[in-house]
């Protein structure tokens, strides 16, 4: 049998072993269990263990607890509402400004807490009915949240980020840096798109005539600049060489959990405990997919179906660009059924070689890959986004959040597209403040 | 039976503890080797090793844990559209295989715990770790989780617990 042949044969045993429900982590370990049995034997077991501990066996991975634990605390407080507030008062009088506020909330608490989902819901709760209030259409509402919160992954820090930086062994640092402008870029075109379709809609959404006193505008301040301060801190530490990933993110953890603690005076032992048990269950989860993908690219290579794939497209001399639509595809669709973390573990270590191979830039691509995975969190079947949104706004339909979702993911579409023509949006930034590559 | 499940239920609840506990400590411990190595300029040749190894025993040591709050992720995409029927038996299917997989790692598991006990083995660093104790945590932290997966799939059959959590009426 080919590699190709047994290639397909084994995505097929995954995609079933995925869709009769089981935790995706049971299912990449079980898949390559199969295959080593299949193929070298019971024998062929004796490597699991091994290879398991191997794949968690890494200082880095020690950023991605890090950084959930810092945005869980952040999370957890009224960080959230403060910073939505904030940028309210201070933006009222800009027509739209409403929902010009909730997308600039959006990205910049994706910021703090490097999760989607926290980001939607965080923002959401204060933001939605706030619009609602104001006449916005509930679509505009949830559809802007919704998109609002997937910039949770692109811009630093983020997770998805990290497992991409390990997964490829590509600098963190500059895959952060990356995302910054990328994720400014998607920022403006959702903002532009909102004030559109805002002044589109017409007279029916109301100013805020109430107006706020020069008071009002600084005295919120303190609440929110001390978090912003951990991230220009964290950022800071990661650029200047001064810190590991891992470093800056436990250091980040500790302020962030202490700031929660002082200024929002979660101090009680139930409240905490809640922080710790979220951010343990995220975590735990993620680093068991990271040592099960392990086990599963150890399977693939050991197989020699990584290196084959490999070869196999390298030989049928595709165009790049078609090369490069076709893998977008691929990566759209698994990220309509797979969390981004999964998606990546699972394809990267095949993907990587065949596009290094075609001259695109890895850490570009890695960016691209992430908006593609932005697209997965607000498009159903599994589009978690969605279900955030659903969650704190019940009385909108899921057929409406979906209308108004609909072109924010055509916008990030165009940012991919952008992104492909101006591969500089991405890779500029990193360039300029690490020096070029290698 | 309702006492087996129970039992299991508490000791993933110790392990979800302990895997936060674990957790926590790390945080603590780079913070202190940031200050040690930013601030006085001190070497730190343990803390690295030692919390790489501590995320990996919380890793094993919290996954029971999250499966019994149902926290690792899954696609449930096919289990919505089947009929309550054919729900129990996927379910089942599902918790069979990755029980399965539970066994092996704790076998294989197991078996280098055995080998770097009786070897001796150490990591070749300067703070060479007795390798054991990470090992330790992966027979354990799979052996509770196989418990567990043995505890829902009693739930299932006796019908404890819906197949995927899901509620009756959803299928059909």
């Amino acid at each position: 049998m080919s590699p190709i042949e047994l290639g397909g044969i084994v995505a097929l045993v995954l995609i079933l072993a995925l869709l009769s429900g089981m935790p995706v982590a049971f299912a990449l370990a079980g898949v390559a269990m199969l295959f080593m049995v299949l193929f070298n034997g019971l024998h062929g077991l004796n490597v699991v263990a091994d290879t398991l501990f191997a794949g968690l066996n890494e200082f880095a991975l020690l950023s991605i607890p890090m950084f959930i634990l810092m945005g869980a605390a952040i999370a957890s407080s009224r960080a959230g509402s403060d910073l939505y507030e904030a940028l309210e008062r201070w933006f009222h009088r800009v027509p739209g400004g409403l929902v010009l506020s909730n997308i600039g909330a959006c990205s910049i608490f994706a910021a703090l807490s490097g999760s989607s989902p926290a980001t939607c819901a965080a923002i959401g709760k204060m933001g939605i009915p706030e619009m609602q209030k104001r006449g916005y259409p509930s679509s505009l509402a949830t559809g802007a949240i919704a998109a609002g919160g997937t910039l949770g992954i692109l811009i630093p820090p983020s997770i998805t980020m990290i497992v991409y930086g390990i997964a490829t062994e590509t600098s963190i640092g500059r895959l952060f840096l990356a995302g910054i402008l990328p994720g400014l870029m998607l920022t403006g075109l959702f903002m532009a798109w909102s004030l559109y379709y805002a002044h589109r809609y017409g007279t029916a959404i109301q100013k805020n005539t109430e107006g706020y006193t020069w008071r009002e505008r600084f005295e919120i301040l303190p609440k929110i600049l001390p978090f912003l301060a951990i991230i220009v801190m964290v950022l800071w530490a990661l650029y200047g060489g001064v810190a590991t990933p891992s470093e800056a993110a436990g250091v980040g953890a500790l302020f962030s959990l202490t700031l929660v603690v002082v200024i929002y005076k979660v101090w009680r032992g139930s409240e905490l405990w809640a922080i710790l048990k979220t951010s343990t269950r995220e975590s735990v989860m993620i680093m068991l997919i990271i040592g099960a993908a392990a086990l599963f690219s150890y399977m693939m290579s050991s197989l020699y179906i990584t290196q084959g794939l490999a070869e196999w497209i390298a030989g049928m001399e595709m165009n790049k660009w078609l090369l490069l639509a076709a893998i977008n595809v691929l990566l759209l669709l698994a990220g309509l059924f797979l969390p981004p973390v999964a998606v990546i573990l699972m394809t990267t270590p095949t993907l990587l070689p065949i596009i290094i191979a075609a001259g695109f830039d890895p850490i570009w691509f890695g960016v691209m890959l992430t908006i593609n995975m932005e697209i997965g969190l607000i498009t159903p079947p599994v589009g978690l986004n969605l279900y955030v949104i659903n969650s704190i706004a019940p009385d909108v339909k899921l057929q409406t959040v979906l209308k108004g979702a609909l072109p924010f993911m055509l916008l990030m579409v165009l940012g991919i597209l952008l992104l492909t023509l101006f591969p500089g949006i991405a890779t500029w930034l990193p360039d300029y403040m690490m020096g070029p590559q290698r | 039976m309702d006492r087996y499940i129970r039992l299991v239920a508490q000791i993933s609840r110790l392990c979800g503890i302990t895997a936060a506990a674990m957790i926590v400590i790390s945080v603590l411990v780079v913070c202190q080797m940031v200050v040690m190595r930013y601030g006085f300029e001190a070497s730190t040749y343990w803390q690295t090793e030692f919390v790489t190894y501590l995320l990996l025993a919380a890793t094993f040591i919290g996954s029971p844990y999250v499966l019994l709050t149902k926290g690792h992720v899954n696609v449930e995409l096919v289990p919505l559209y089947l009929s309550q029927r054919g729900r129990f038996y996927l379910a089942l299917f599902a918790a069979s295989f990755a029980l399965l997989v539970c066994l092996v790692i704790v076998w294989s598991g197991g078996e280098i715990f055995v080998k770097s006990w009786q070897r001796e083995w150490h990591s070749d660093s300067v703070w060479a770790v007795r390798l054991w104790i990470p090992y330790l945590a992966m027979p354990v932290g799979f052996g509770v989780m196989a418990l567990q997966y043995v505890a829902d799939i009693l739930s299932l059959l006796t019908g404890r617990e819906m197949p995927f959590g899901m509620p009756a009426e959803g299928g059909e």
